[in-house]
């Protein structure tokens, strides 16, 4: 076959000038545009340290005012570095806005331009004669077969490369899931069981003790003792940090908190001994605030009582930092819960259910919204749940109890005694009894909830209501010798309440009735407790007081400890210990405290 | 130009790129101030764009399918195509922003199918199966004027670069795995891949990271020299048209009459896409080691697709990770999280917070998200399997061609070849019909040339 011609149209003789014009068009915009591309970039690398929402100079102010919220010369800087990086970010915006368009129309004219230069440049096809037309293919398609193979192994090692080290912990099948949900909530097939409601009665695991109540029914130490001379006392040790926390006391081991602004520890005693075991400090935990909050002295930093869910120990302090330990004082985990707005101090001490722990965070006034209930799984520091609740700050410790099998937890905050489900943190009943700042605790005892309205009302709900159960289910209410820092206590058949100048009210839990009060002489700023059958009152001062928990006043005996007493005492496995000031001492019989054959 | 002059030329049109943003913030928590009165301006959202647009949409395109179609087939107008392209460019491309377009369009089918919260908006059904339903009757008239990419892409080619045939067709699976994995992530609800990672939205958008911006100038650097690099190697709809357009009822013919074979046209398409004439072998002894080759790789189809599924299973794991509920509980379950910071929290300590707070329906949702990964693994790993082995076997098979014509798949219907025809040329009255009877002689010729060699 030969090579067929034909006529055809001859490209536009190249006009030398037009094409010389039409070349320098395409470099100047083609180095226009390059340069318009180059200054992009460059502003694009500047830019990013002027982001206003990663700046980490904003970041760190921002950070400082949480620690610092009156800091007016704080917040003036904070307001004119964002106007700085806004301004800035905004001229960023603008500049890249302009490059595009700059670029876009440079790449417009230098296209033009270009496919100018390309008309002067046709070449005319002179197609040639070409027999193996078979041949070609054959090895056309040959070569595109190995592209083909190539492009397969290619994306065949991309699923290799991607899937090879891809290790998970998300299991795809709901049975995987649920067991990765329980080990979360520490409930694993690896997690130790928790421990047993007798066992847990047995112990003094929370603020009021097991019950809830301030009450054990064991009082096998001797009522009297002499804490300067050591007739009675077990063991004394020095208290190694201030707090106005209460003792815990679960198996051989005794725990309490302490701290200020710089410093904030949680110690562990022997109870047999005294001698202490452990000491950490509750330092480096996320988000703690650099610089901690005002507390005043009247509260402190370590004015809540810890808890222990009988595996672990809970302790919180006033700057928000919430802690975990093993009971061998192996950290757990920590978290900061923000600064609590609180004029007095936070001091709410926590509360714990099964492995769950309780802790009402309320702050600032109702209208602020910060005020919350919150469920932490006490393994892991999950947060199960957490309830928004429409106080302002309060300082009373709420109480976890069972009503007919199913555990709530009932609240006290400006007017509202609010009971919530502890399974899912659901507000189950609500009554307007309180005034007032809300200091002492509510109490669960004989199937009533009973709690005190400061310096103003002590009554007992039915905790089987659902709504507003202010006009139903208040069972009794008093208005005599009704304190108005510490908290009711109540063996099941009676209450005693102390005011803050030392006046002893028995009250007859099934109806409200006052039987008996009587003046011991103390000034009182802490719970008492009752054990077996006496109750026990500590004076700041250093005077003490047992009272017959009885439907008769006695008085069966009065020391003076010389130590003022600010914590309530913990009773567990036949002694007593209590913090002063100073010194945490434990009262027992000679034989010292019943332990379980099994020692943490 | 003297250096000198360039200089000044260049600051004088540069400056303003840094006096671009003035200070146009304010301060945004200014200290109150209670004298003057002034009330805060309420927020307001703009209100969503009216579904009447979204027809005015569809009619658009349906009309711009029509007169493309009427283009190529009947006008057989290059000029119309380009000015086609230019209101398709300014329509869909920077009026409409690029979206919505058919290329991302499989995605929302996938998702309303697998996804029954999720109904399908009737727009984008419209703009998933017209171009598809044009494709089965006239080619990919789409892709000739329709599509703003492959238009902004064809207007800026200045310089085409043959790219070998060999290469071409061995890379014409990429589309069809990239369409694969679309359907993939979309079905599952990890998100739109295709959208996320189209090169030419942010072009028309003029906004977007940097890595896509990046992506965008390299298409279109590239697009200057190699025809529609995104239409031939990544495209995910054309992978579709393709196949439409191998059974549509018309195709494009770069004859308007018929093929003299002077192979004047042999050149003119910047895609390839033009195929020489084929004659079947006259020796059935010669074809015995290809038709082998044939059965073998039928043979091999199912193997592909089995290790191909299994090798997609395998990626559940790290593809479902870009689904952002499944991200945020592997982070979650992660030991190594970053701590929450109350106060002045980070994005991601509030994600953190968030799936604290709510651990049972993230981690419920994202290994639900996990098993849709798990199934969609195999079928995702069997099509590709599928997709090379359906290759390997059309390479291996032969098309007996009479006449220079465009392969039917490959052809974008965008008219460049038709006036490298002599005969077209005469039809449109650029060449007489007596300069035109020399290559009818030499059809003729040639012909006779064939039949004697056979
Ligand atoms: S119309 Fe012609 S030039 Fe255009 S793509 Fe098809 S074969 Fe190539």
């Amino acid at each position: 076959m030969t090579a067929p011609t034909v006529s055809s149209p001859p490209p536009p003789a190249a006009d030398p000038t037009a094409l010389r014009a039409l070349r320098q068009t395409v470099l100047v915009i083609a180095a226009l545009c390059g340069l318009a591309v180059l200054l992009l970039l460059v502003q694009h690398l500047r830019s990013q340290a002027d982001d206003p929402l990663k700046s980490p100079q904003l970041l760190a102010l921002k950070q400082q005012l949480l620690a610092e919220p009156k800091n007016e010369a704080l917040k003036q800087q904070i307001r004119l570095l964002d106007l700085d990086l806004r301004r800035s970010h905004v001229r960023d915006v603008a500049f890249n806005a302009f490059g595009a368009w700059f670029v876009l129309v440079g790449v417009v004219v230098l296209v033009f331009a270009a496919k100018g230069i390309a008309r002067f440049r046709v070449v005319l096809p002179s197609p040639h004669a070409s027999p193996d037309a078979a041949e070609r293919v054959a090895v056309t398609a040959l070569r595109a077969r190995r592209v083909t193979v190539g492009v397969a192994a290619i994306t065949g090692v991309a699923f290799l490369v991607l899937a090879l080290p891809a290790k998970t912990r998300l299991p795809s099948s709901p049975a995987g899931v649920d067991k990765v949900l329980a080990k979360l909530r520490g409930e694993g097939e690896d997690a130790p069981p928790l421990p047993s409601p007798a066992e847990f009665a047995a112990n003094w695991p929370r603020f009021l003790g097991p019950s809830g109540a301030a009450f054990v029914t064991n009082a096998a130490f001797p009522l009297a003792f002499n804490l300067a001379s050591g007739e009675g006392v077990l063991w004394r040790t020095p208290v190694p940090a201030p707090g106005f926390n209460s003792p815990l006391i679960w198996s051989n081991r005794v725990f309490l908190s302490g701290g200020d602004a710089t410093n904030r520890s949680v110690f562990a005693f022997d109870l047999t001994t005294g001698t202490q075991v452990w000491q950490r400090a509750v330092a480096n935990v996320p988000g703690s605030p650099a610089k901690p909050p005002e507390v005043p002295d009247s509260t402190g930093f370590a004015a809540s009582t810890m808890a222990t869910d009988g595996r672990r120990v809970f302790a919180m302090f006033a700057n928000g930092d919430l802690a975990t330990f093993n009971l061998d004082g192996s950290p757990v985990w920590s978290k900061n819960l923000g600064v609590p707005k609180n004029q007095y101090g936070f001091a709410t001490s926590l509360a714990i259910w099964q492995g769950r722990l309780l802790l009402q965070y309320d702050q600032g006034e109702p209208e602020n919204n910060l005020s919350k209930l919150i469920a932490f799984d006490g393994a892991t520091g999950r947060v199960i749940w957490q309830k928004p609740r429409p106080v302002g700050q309060s300082w009373a410790t709420p109480v976890v109890y069972e009503v007919a099998g199913k555990p709530q937890i009932a609240t006290l905050a400006g007017e509202l005694v609010i009971a919530y489900s502890v399974a899912d943190g659901n507000e189950l009943w609500r009554a307007q009894m309180l005034s007032g700042e809300i200091t002492p605790s509510p109490i669960f005892a004989g199937g009533l909830v009973v709690a005190i309205s400061p310096s103003d009302q002590l009554f007992a709900i039915k905790p089987d209501g659902a709504g507003d159960v202010t006009k139903s289910h208040v069972v009794w209410k008093t208005d005599e010798n009704v304190p108005d820092v510490t908290s009711p206590v109540s063996n099941g058949e009676l209450v005693f309440a102390v005011t803050s100048s030392g006046t002893v009210t028995c009250f007859d839990l099934k109806d409200g009735k006052k039987l008996w009060e009587h003046e011991c002489e103390l000034e009182v700023s802490s719970s008492p407790a009752i054990a077996g059958d006496r109750v026990y009152v500590f004076g700041t001062k250093g005077g003490m007081a047992v009272l017959a928990a009885a439907r008769e006043a006695r008085e069966l005996a009065k020391a003076d400890l010389a130590e003022g007493v600010l914590a309530s005492p913990a009773f567990a496995r036949g002694v007593m210990v209590v913090r002063t000031v100073k010194t945490l001492f434990c009262v027992a019989d000679k034989g010292g405290p019943v332990l379980e054959a099994k020692r943490p | 130009m003297s250096l000198r002059r360039f200089g000044i030329a260049a600051f004088a049109l540069l400056a303003p790129l840094w006096n671009g943003g003035l200070a146009l913030a304010e301060q945004r928590f200014p200290p109150p101030e209670f004298e003057t009165g002034y009330k805060m301006p309420a927020i307001t959202t703009p209100a969503p764009r009216g579904l009447a647009m979204e027809y005015v949409d569809v009619a658009v395109l349906v009309t711009a399918l029509g007169v493309a179609a009427w283009l190529v087939h009947r006008k057989r107008s290059r000029r119309g195509l380009i000015v086609l392209s230019l209101f398709s460019l300014v329509y869909f491309g920077f009026y409409r922003k690029g979206c919505i377009c058919p290329i991302g369009a499989p995605q929302n089918v996938a998702y309303g199918l697998f996804n029954p919260d999720y109904a399908i908006p009737v727009t984008a059904l419209a703009f998933f199966l017209v171009p598809l339903l044009f494709s089965l009757f006239s080619g990919r008239t789409f892709c000739s004027g329709v599509c703003p990419h492959g238009a902004l892409q064809d207007l800026v080619l200045i310089k085409p670069v043959k790219v070998p045939l060999w290469l071409e067709q061995g890379l014409s699976i990429v589309p069809y795995i990239f369409l694969g994995a679309g359907v993939l992530f979309a079905a599952t609800g990890a998100g739109f891949v295709i959208c996320r990672f189209d090169p030419f939205i942010p072009l028309f958008r003029m906004t977007g990271s940097f890595f896509i911006l990046c992506l965008a100038g390299g298409f279109l650097l590239t697009s200057l020299f190699v025809g529609r690099p995104f239409c031939r190697f990544l495209c995910p709809y054309g992978a579709l048209l393709r196949l439409g357009s191998l059974v549509s009822k018309w195709r494009v013919r770069i004859t308007p009459d018929y093929c003299t074979q002077c192979r004047l046209c042999e050149q003119s398409c910047p895609f390839g896409a033009i195929r020489e004439p084929l004659v079947a072998t006259a020796n059935p002894a010669a074809l015995a080691p290809d038709r082998r080759r044939l059965g073998w790789l039928l043979l091999l189809l199912p193997v592909l697709i089995a290790v191909g599924a299994w090798g997609g299973s395998k990626l559940s794991v790290p593809a479902s990770r870009l689904h952002p509920t499944v991200a945020l509980a592997e982070k979650y379950l992660d030991p190594k999280k970053p701590a929450p910071t109350p106060g002045s929290a980070t994005p991601e300590t509030l994600a953190l917070t968030r799936a604290d707070e709510n651990a049972e329906a993230i981690l419920t949702t994202a290994a639900a998200v996990r098993r849709k990964f798990d199934v969609g693994g195999w079928w995702f790993g069997g099509w590709v399997g599928l997709v090379v082995g359906l290759r390997l076997v059309s390479l291996s098979t032969r098309t007996a061609r009479a006449d220079f014509e465009p392969d039917r798949g490959s052809c974008y219907a965008c008219g460049r070849c038709y006036l490298a025809c002599p005969n077209e040329r005469v039809r449109v009255g650029l060449l007489s019909p007596a300069e035109a009877a020399g290559l009818n002689a030499n059809r003729a010729a040639s012909r006779v040339a064939a039949s004697a060699r056979t």
